[in-house]
């Protein structure tokens, strides 16, 4: 884990707070969805889901809008994780996260019941998977 | 092949008009890339000449001409008792027949890369031998016009827009159409457009589909924005979060941020998608700083800039090397073209800082600084030592209408707006110097001409 959290300390930059204040616990639940893919891309996959789950959040998507301050540190969470997806994921993991975000995000705007985000997500890293492998 | 007129009045009975500049905006109008410019004297008194632009040369062709041909040396011509027809008002004008045979009334002119073809000191020159007179020439440009697709592409991205907003969700749809049909100078997507025919996969509905993309994504950063500085207007009509709410513009806005980040993706292409993914980052981080400077508002120079190179120049910079690597351009252009894009975003934020002072933008004036957002003009004046200490005196307390008037007013009264715009020029022209060097396969008068249109405007 120690190592792994070294390889993200760039990609959590501005965003320390952050970690101590659910991050680190959401990285930690899509570890397990992760391991589909090579060794070096699972932590930065797994902290995308992350900062996507956590920047929805944060925004309030779905629910009462965000202050200001809070709405642009989930515009940023949105953006690095979109950034590591963009930069460290096969190309169907990074459609199938947008569609994702699209989906609960037209939800939102329609105020309809938005989707379960951990679970959306979890479905999207399993479009990286190769037919035959099971996903936790 | 395209055809014009040059037109003009001389001024004195010889005189060398030059029309150097004329040609030249004729062909970067034109869009002509490889081919020729054909000029023609539409006078039997007026020649051309290819030569250089110093006054003292231009005497001494004068004397020249009159001591081949010299006025009043008993020109058959000028004997009107043994003419017939002749016209009202027929000037005595032998010596200028006979000049003008002397020279041309036809000439040729190179153009490649879409530049005029001439050496380090020569100058276009209709020569007047008869004047003064009202002229003129005829002009036409024949030859590859291979890169006069910059009106076709435009509509291209509008359709795509069009295409893209129906098959969404009405809920979402709906207020992103209202935000694009409203307008705006779509910068980003020409960028894209005009740098994706550069290398050679150019292909203009792939173009227009990535252009259409970061519009998408540039307009999803806009919705947030307008949430965060409250705003209640853009580009003329309400904003998304004043008109339907900030929980509906939260959901706007992410839908097309993926929305963009999807299509983006889509493409296919590894380069494209990771420069639109970092600039998105950039954006988002510098809107942070953003905010946070406007507790120590109106701020420096130095704040001032690192926050617009992310919040503006980021994207510019990202919209250019993306159609590049599009288009599959050399790395060297890519690099070039990112450093153009990245130094034109700047200057465009500039004048854009310029215009919120001007009564004739068309918006209200000093809106930056009812919303405390950074802008260079109010950091220079609030530096100055005559309306310095007013203004940041105003500064420190509320902002209403009187104050944000008072404000405005110093601004304008002082050296700050001019030297902004000086500011912007010089980056514009560090911007074009960038393209130099690159090999853009006809586009450069292209990127110049949407560089000086980015700083050179109104509104």
């Amino acid at each position: 884990m120690t190592v792994q959290l070294q390889a993200l300390d760039r990609e959590l930059d501005r965003l320390e707070g952050l970690w101590s204040d659910g991050l680190s616990e959401t990285y930690r639940a899509y570890l397990d969805s992760v391991g589909q893919f090579a060794a070096e891309t699972q932590p930065k996959l797994a902290l995308a889901a992350a900062l996507i789950e956590v920047g929805l959040r944060l925004q309030g998507l779905g629910g009462r809008a965000a202050p200001a301050t809070t709405l642009l540190m989930g515009d940023l969470c949105l953006a690095r994780g979109s950034r590591l997806l963009a930069d460290n994921a096969p190309l169907a993991v990074q459609v199938a996260f947008a569609r994702a975000i699209e989906s609960m995000s037209s939800a939102a705007a329609s105020e309809q019941p938005t989707p379960t985000t951990r679970q959306l997500l979890t479905t999207a890293l399993g479009a990286g998977t190769p037919p035959g492998v099971q996903v936790r | 092949m395209t055809a014009n007129r040059i037109e003009f009045d001389t001024t004195r009975s010889t005189e060398f008009v030059d029309i150097t500049d004329r040609i030249r905006d004729s062909v970067r109008q034109s869009g002509l890339r490889d081919g020729c410019v054909h000029l023609q004297s539409l006078h039997t008194t007026l020649g051309i000449a290819v030569n250089e632009n110093e006054p003292l040369l231009h005497r001494d062709f004068e004397n020249l001409l009159e001591r081949l041909a010299p006025t009043g040396a008993g020109y058959e011509h000028d004997d009107f008792s043994r003419r017939f027809d002749v016209p009202l008002g027929e000037p005595v004008n032998g010596h200028a027949h006979c000049r003008q045979l002397l020279l041309t009334a036809f000439a040729t002119l190179l153009v490649e890369d879409g530049q005029m073809v001439l050496g380090r000191w020569q100058s276009v020159f209709a020569v007047e031998l008869d004047g003064p007179r009202h002229r003129q020439l005829a002009v036409q440009l024949d030859g590859d016009f291979g890169r006069r697709r910059s009106d076709l592409p435009e509509s291209l991205v509008e359709i795509e827009l069009a295409r893209q907003l129906m098959v969404d969700p009405d809920a979402v749809a709906s207020p992103m159409r209202r935000l694009v049909e409203a307008g705006g100078k779509r910068l980003r997507p020409k960028l894209v457009q005009l740098t994706a025919a550069i290398g050679p996969r150019n292909d203009p509905l792939r173009a227009a589909e990535l252009a259409a993309a970061v519009e998408l994504l540039h307009n999803a950063t806009l919705i947030h924005d307008d949430y965060v500085d409250e705003s209640t207007h853009r580009r003329g009509r309400p904003t998304v979060a004043a008109e339907e709410g900030p929980e509906r513009a939260i959901a706007v806005g992410d839908f097309y941020f993926a929305k963009a980040t999807r299509l983006i993706a889509e493409m296919g292409n590894a380069g494209v998608t990771s420069a639109l993914a970092e600039a998105l980052e950039a954006i988002c981080a510098s809107q942070i700083d953003d905010v946070a400077l406007r507790g120590a508002f109106p701020g420096d120079r130095e704040s001032y800039l690192r926050v617009v190179r992310g919040k503006t120049a980021s994207l510019f910079a990202a919209a250019c090397a993306s159609g590049a690597l599009l288009s599959g351009a050399e790395p060297e252009v890519v690099a070039a073209l990112r450093r153009y894009g990245d130094l034109l975003g700047i200057a465009f934020q500039m004048a854009d800082d310029v215009v919120d002072f001007s009564p004739s933008s068309g918006k209200p004036v000093g809106l930056d600084v009812r919303q405390r957002v950074l802008s260079l003009p109010l950091i220079y004046a609030a530096e100055d030592r005559v309306v310095g200490p007013e203004i940041r005196r105003l500064l420190a307390g509320s902002l209403g209408d009187a104050e944000v008037g008072r404000v405005t007013e110093l601004v304008t009264s002082c050296k700050a707006l001019t030297r902004v715009r000086k500011e912007a020029q010089a980056l514009v022209e560090d911007a074009v110097r960038e393209l130099e060097a690159a090999e853009l396969d006809g586009l450069r008068p292209a990127l110049v001409g949407l560089a000086l249109s980015a700083v050179d405007r109104q509104s």
